[in-house]
């Protein structure tokens, strides 16, 4: 137990700088500014629904929170590690006398600070344009704009989180500029597909049986080796009031805490292996 | 003394302005090329959901949208086969969404797609279990399109148990009953389009489902003018304006989409759409 407050302590100070050097960045405006034009997209999608503006609002909007929470994770992990690496300035921090492990975790817990203040922002700027959408029409089925609204921008927090740690893990062995964005960027978005592909040949692939006997074995193999971000998404609750269960989401959060831990773990080995020079 | 004026760039500046005149007008007379179709093409399921950054609800979303922009009152048949593909795609996407199997009900099976709507109907009643509406549209097209009275009668009642009320589920399984002995019902059908407008939130999709509606109406007025004329001639007639001739009406009314009506090999009015070359 005192091993792991030590361990906290040496990382708090990296989990702050992280933090302050997130919002001294341009990250702010930034998050306003895509907010901004994330809710104009959604608003727009939702005029064009004959029957559901606000449902449709909300849909285009959870897409666009995603995206750009995806886009902040994989972009702060490389600004806050990548480019301390690259320029070296990382040395400078790993001159404390704490181990690197502390520095990688910190720098990963600011991360996600950063990340909760991103989807909190984003979700309420969403939240009144899915309340004020409406106008005067008043929708066959309502949307549920409470905990279940929350419960989704949580869920797409905890996508973001698992492709910050993968980049994190990019970044901690990765000697080329840009990889761990454009590596976390193609896991993103293969993460968050291989749901629908698994649905797709579960349910017979519209008869295709060629199909199901190339990809299925490999798939099979697949999926245990990438998460389903796709298990994180639950915005049929909000949008359709079909509760997800208490299983589904607990143990999507599962499978993503584990993915983190490991791949967390795994950075650390990276890093602390890493020579410098 | 002033600098001589450097000769290549002045020669290259000539030259350039030469040639762009030359192309520009030149440009004038050669026609744009326009792409024609409406909606050309209906991308595979995993291409779209890529494309989507893995996102199926947002893939969703976007046929949807496609198909609502869609100019429909002047696609071609095969353009048809298309639209009913994408929303189909849409709809293995996500099922629930009401936009959707709203807007498919309301254009595809009018233009020949009959099976994929059935398709979209038949999953969204799976997935909104508290809609009473897919099922009942599900009903109501293997009624009118498939001329399966007893089938549609079996869907209205299960439309029925959808309903909150009881004393509306008691008309529709009125209804049900009804059904029993009616197909090619064009006053029917002409109800439920205009039903369908009433719901619609923007003005110019319920005008153009009203447009529909007033179609069939008008598709339904010859069609009582043709069975008088056969009544008193004691043959079908040739052509429309026999109709008008005959003082059965006014005029051969004017089809908003543009298509206009004809009378088929059996003297039957009918869309002219819908003639058999």
């Amino acid at each position: 137990m005192a091993r792991f407050g030590a361990l906290f302590s040496a990382m708090w100070p990296f989990c702050i700088s992280a933090l302050r050097s997130g919002f001294r960045s341009r990250a702010v405006v930034l998050i306003l500014l895509l907010g901004t034009l994330l809710v104009g997209v959604a608003v727009l999608a939702g005029s064009f629904s004959p029957r559901q503006p606000q449902t449709v609002t909300m849909d285009v909007g959870f897409s666009g929170i995603r995206f750009s929470l995806v886009l902040f994770a994989v972009f702060w992990v490389q600004e806050l590690v990548g480019r301390e690496v690259e320029r070296r300035t990382v040395l400078y921090a790993l001159a404390y006398p704490v181990s690197r492990g502390a520095y990688l975790l910190g720098r990963f817990l600011g991360v996600l600070g950063l990340l909760v203040v991103a989807a909190v922002a984003l979700g309420g700027l969403l939240w009144l344009s899915v309340i004020f959408s409406a106008g005067e029409y008043t929708q066959g089925f309502p949307v549920q704009t409470g905990w279940p609204y929350w419960l989704t921008i949580a869920g797409l927090w905890a996508d973001a989180a698992v492709v910050a740690a993968f980049t994190l893990w990019i970044a901690s062995l990765s000697t080329v500029q840009m990889l761990p964005v454009a590596l976390g960027a193609l896991f993103a978005v293969a993460g968050k597909s291989l749901g629908a592909v698994l649905d797709y040949l579960e349910r017979g692939a519209d008869g295709d049986q060629e199909l199901i006997g190339r990809y299925g074995s490999l798939l099979e193999t697949i999926q245990y080796l990438l998460p389903d971000l796709s298990r994180l998404d639950w915005r049929t609750w909000p949008m359709y009031g079909v509760p997800v269960s208490d299983a589904a989401v607990f143990y999507g959060l599962l499978m993503g805490a584990g993915y983190v831990l490991l791949l967390l773990a795994m950075a650390v080995i990276t890093f602390g292996r890493r020579e410098f020079f | 003394m002033g600098r001589r004026l450097p000769i290549l760039p002045l020669l290259v500046m000539i030259v350039g302005g030469f040639v762009f005149l030359m192309g520009q007008s030149a440009l004038k007379g050669v026609k744009r090329s326009r792409p024609k179709a409406e909606i050309e093409v209906a991308l595979p399921i995993f291409v779209q959901v890529a494309l989507a950054g893995g996102d199926r609800y947002l893939a969703a979303n976007w046929s949807v949208i496609r198909a609502l922009v869609t100019e429909t009152a002047r696609m071609a048949p095969e353009e048809y086969q298309v639209l009913g593909q994408v929303q189909k795609d849409a709809s293995w996407l996500n099922p629930a969404h009401e936009d959707n199997y709203y807007i498919a009900t309301a254009i595809l099976p009018w233009e020949g797609q009959v099976e994929p709507t059935q398709v979209i109907l038949g999953r969204a009643t799976v997935v909104r279990f508290f809609d009473y509406q897919p099922p009942f549209y599900y009903a109501f097209n293997l009624l009118y399109f498939m001329g399966d009275a007893f089938g549609a009668s079996e869907w209205l009642r299960r439309a029925a148990k959808e309903l909150p009320d009881p004393d509306e589920q008691l008309t529709m399984e009125n209804l049900a009953a009804g059904w029993l002995d009616r197909s090619q019902d064009l006053d029917m059908a002409a109800r439920i389009v205009d039903a369908m407008a009433a719901q619609a939130k923007r003005k110019d999709f319920a005008d153009y489902l009203r447009q529909r509606g007033q179609r069939l109406r008008d598709l339904a007025a010859l069609r009582r003018a043709a069975k008088t004329y056969s009544e008193q001639h004691g043959r079908p007639p040739g052509s429309l304006h026999d109709l008008v001739n005959a003082g059965l009406i006014g005029k051969v009314p004017v089809d908003p989409f543009g298509a206009g009506f004809a009378i088929d090999s059996d003297g039957l009015p009918i869309f002219m759409s819908g003639l058999k070359k």
